[in-house]
């Protein structure tokens, strides 16, 4: 065990860094916002094709497809400096991290070329098409239908909490495609270009915000041609399993982040801002401690997991990760607005309260980040459904 | 960094939960919980195995290892409910001594504990029960050659048994640390909740003791703070353990005990409970190792780790005691079943040293100052 990471890691690190301070956009040039997860302004298609063309998009990943083959401690430190700098790696998140990410681990060389490049590229942006009205933690219960005709699918039914689909241009859905065998395998991934006929999409708001990001997509014999069919025929539950598993690998880095910026943000407003009445308030201090733990733990499990997988050791932390990344950021941004009393329901957020390289979401009011909380606490699996999943896979319970 | 134990760790592991599986059974603890045994014979056993000079610097007969080792042995032991003077003597009174009368003067008075023939402790609290060294009223004060003390010491460990006792006094208002003689004072032993680990009210008044007992020059503030940092770290190492144990015994049992034609595991009732006890166990684990790196490297960060680590284990305790012995039913609420034998060593980790919310309140304090996470 020891506390610091080895030279290697740190020249690497400051070889980023460096690069960042040489490409970074100008502040001018971000004044156009991205609108939704599959909205990115030109000035940041831009930034983000320099970083894959560079090798600094994802790390980890050969150089052909935006990396440099960086090892575990490496993506990590990355992961560090974009935090730390307040800069989101893509404005669409899940065609970066989970479309492509499939589509390099599951698709052909051409689907790699044709689709993962240019979404990564930032030329073109992606949503994800998985849970439905009638499968949510249940996902495999999905119920889209998708039938081979000759050389295309005829695709009918509906997704929803489609983030981005009404600014993106293809999706990754997972779709039925044999209704007579156990649910998991009988479930295909396709990609399916947005514009094609049949295909609507209709944005509805969530209660945090005036843009809509979520979607419901309704397929009415869209006609999807066989060569988008992503991984083999009725395998479409290892893509998605896999896909998630991409999502999941580094994502205690994002939870660390993003408590840590509540924590950055609650410090400045309780040592001087609105909060300051609050500061000696003994109730207030004893959940403050208590979520100062949960970043310092965070951020030890998740450097406990790289540890342990480049060891080649088996990781099964990711739900716990999850479950303790999300709730820790419930629990902190509840303290705060109860901390600041009526003055938390000020719904307004100063304007130099997040950098111009960051989602508009990463400074809201507190009222409006403990809403946004329960997102981290109902999707990508709800906490219910990973405490079954630490339960029965890392303790052995029955199901 | 790289947060994982390297393989000499790992075997370190090993060793001690081998010997302590055979030299400390649940029946070693249960014995002491009857009173038919002080643990005296475990004692005798690791002090031949060189356990107590096992942290303790080379220059007092010690082995020199690591906080992140002694953390280990101090988990196991937490694991196994050990009854004996190894914590008080070797993660109190030692690093007291050392911090307070420099690595000189402590090689010389730790050579006996490194060899296994002084037990100790420190007397510290005087009935607030954080451990504050600013909130000390005992006093001592010079009488030709000697000291003479006064004031009450509260919750002594081992203070009925310690060879040695570290007091933190005031002398001419000055914090200080004097070693008086256990046999000098006039303990009174509480009824333990957990008689593998009993502490004592310790009056000091009229206790006379040799100038040359008072350690080091100049206000031992720091010093006992420093100190403390150990203690509180070992305590929650101790407590980790403890929780562990308390886990495994309750995640076993869902496995086995049928109901309505099923293991109880598999409802999700307690699927959510075992979940969040295993969550509340690993939070504390990290951040106990954390805190042993941070004092194995003497990092800035110690103080903040020893107290995220105490409040953690104090935090995974308070879930692991209710939820633990909730799951166990009726079985686990009897006195034949060996549940309650690390129920016990867990609540009193929790309240030795400063509760898990003051040690919450001291991080949230330390980090508005800090002005970082």
């Amino acid at each position: 065990m020891r506390l610091t990471y080895s030279p290697e890691v740190e020249a690497f690190r400051a070889e980023f860094s460096a690069w960042l301070d040489a490409n970074l956009p100008d502040e001018a040039a971000t004044a156009v916002r991205p609108r939704s997860s599959a909205d990115i302004p030109e000035w940041s298609r831009s930034f983000q094709r320099r970083m894959f063309d560079d090798g600094w998009l994802v790390p980890g990943y050969p150089p052909e497809f935006g990396g440099r083959n960086a090892d575990l401690y490496e993506q990590a430190v990355f992961w560090e400096e974009l935090g730390r700098r307040r800069i989101t790696q893509s404005f669409n998140p899940q065609g970066l991290g989970i479309v492509s990410a499939s589509i390099i681990t599951f698709g052909t060389g051409e689907q790699k070329h044709r689709w993962a490049v240019p979404i990564m590229r930032a030329e073109r942006t992606a949503a994800l098409g998985m849970s439905e009205p009638g499968a949510g933690s249940d996902l495999a219960g999905l119920s889209t239908r998708a039938v081979l005709d000759g050389d295309r699918f005829i695709v009918n039914g509906q997704k929803v909490w489609t983030s981005g689909a009404h600014h993106a241009d293809v999706l990754l859905a997972f779709v039925r495609t044999d209704p007579d065998v156990p649910k998991h395998k009988g479930i295909s991934a396709l990609i399916i270009e947005t514009d094609t006929p049949g295909l609507v999409r209709r944005p509805f708001r969530d209660i945090t915000r005036p843009d809509p990001d979520f979607n419901e997509v309704f397929f009415d014999d869209v006609e999807v041609p066989r060569e988008n069919l992503v991984g083999e025929l009725n395998d479409g539950w290892r893509v998605c399993t896999g896909s998630l598993a991409h999502e999941r690998e580094m994502l205690w880095i994002l939870w660390s982040q993003g408590l840590d910026r509540m924590l950055d943000d609650m410090l400045e407003q309780l040592n001087d801002g609105a909060g300051a009445g609050a500061a000696g308030d003994p109730v207030v201090l004893d959940g403050l401690g208590s979520s100062i733990m949960d970043s310092w733990a965070l951020r030890l499990l998740g450097q406990r997991q790289l540890a342990r997988s480049r060891r080649g050791l088996h990781v099964a932390d990711q739900s716990l990760l999850k479950l303790l990344g999300s709730e820790a950021q419930q629990k902190l941004s509840l303290l705060m607005l109860e901390a600041l009393g009526p003055a938390g329901l000020d719904r307004t957020v100063p304007p130099d309260a997040q950098s111009p390289y960051e989602s508009d979401r990463a400074a809201l009011s507190w009222a409006d980040r403990y809403f946004f909380t329960f997102a981290g606490t109902i999707s990508g699996g709800t906490s219910e459904i990973h405490r079954n999943i630490i339960a029965e896979r890392v303790l052995g319970q029955p199901r | 960094m790289e947060f994982e134990f390297t393989e000499d760790q790992l075997e370190l592991q090993r060793a001690v939960r081998d010997i302590l599986d055979a030299e400390a059974p649940p029946e070693l603890a249960r014995a002491v919980a009857d009173g038919e045994s002080d643990g005296a014979e475990l004692w005798g056993t690791l002090a031949g195995l060189e356990w107590p000079a096992m942290a303790l610097p080379a220059d007092a007969g010690g082995l020199g290892f690591g906080w992140v080792e002694l953390a280990i042995v101090l988990e196991e032991l937490g694991r196994h409910a050990a009854p004996g003077p190894f914590v008080a003597t070797v993660t109190q009174f030692a690093p007291l001594v050392l911090e307070a009368a420099g690595p000189e003067d402590a090689a010389v008075l730790l050579s006996d504990v490194a060899a296994g023939r002084t037990t100790g402790t420190v007397a510290v609290d005087e009935g607030a029960g954080t451990w504050d060294p600013a909130g000390v009223q005992a006093t001592t004060r010079r009488d030709g050659d000697h000291l003479v003390l006064s004031g009450t010491k509260h919750y002594v460990v081992d203070g009925a048994t310690a060879d040695e006792i570290a007091a933190v006094v005031r002398l001419d208002g000055e914090v200080r640390v004097v070693l008086v003689p256990g046999s000098s004072v006039q303990p009174v032993e509480v009824m333990p909740i957990d008689p593998g680990v009993r502490h004592s009210t310790v009056s000091l008044d009229g206790v006379r003791v040799p100038a040359d007992r008072l350690l080091g020059r100049g206000d031992a503030t720091r010093a006992t703070r420093r100190a403390l940092e150990e203690s509180v770290a070992a305590i929650a190492a101790i407590t980790l353990g403890a929780c562990q144990q308390i886990f495994d015994i309750i995640n076993a049992h869902a496995k086995e005990r049928i109901q309505f034609g099923v293991p109880i595991g598999s409802f999700q009732a307690v699927k959510h409970k075992l979940a969040d006890m295993y969550r509340d166990i690993e939070r504390a684990r990290v951040l106990v190792y954390y805190a042993a790196l941070t004092l194995a490297e003497d990092h800035p960060d110690r103080t903040l780790a020893a107290s995220m680590a105490k409040a953690a284990a104090g935090e995974a305790q308070r879930r692991c005691v209710q939820d633990g012995l909730q799951l166990a039913g009726g079985i686990g609420y009897t006195w034949e079943h060996d549940l309650h034998l690390f129920l016990r060593r867990a609540k009193v980790g929790e309240l030795h040293f400063g509760s898990a919310s003051h040690h919450r309140r001291r991080v949230a304090r330390l980090f508005l100052q800090s002005g970082a996470a």
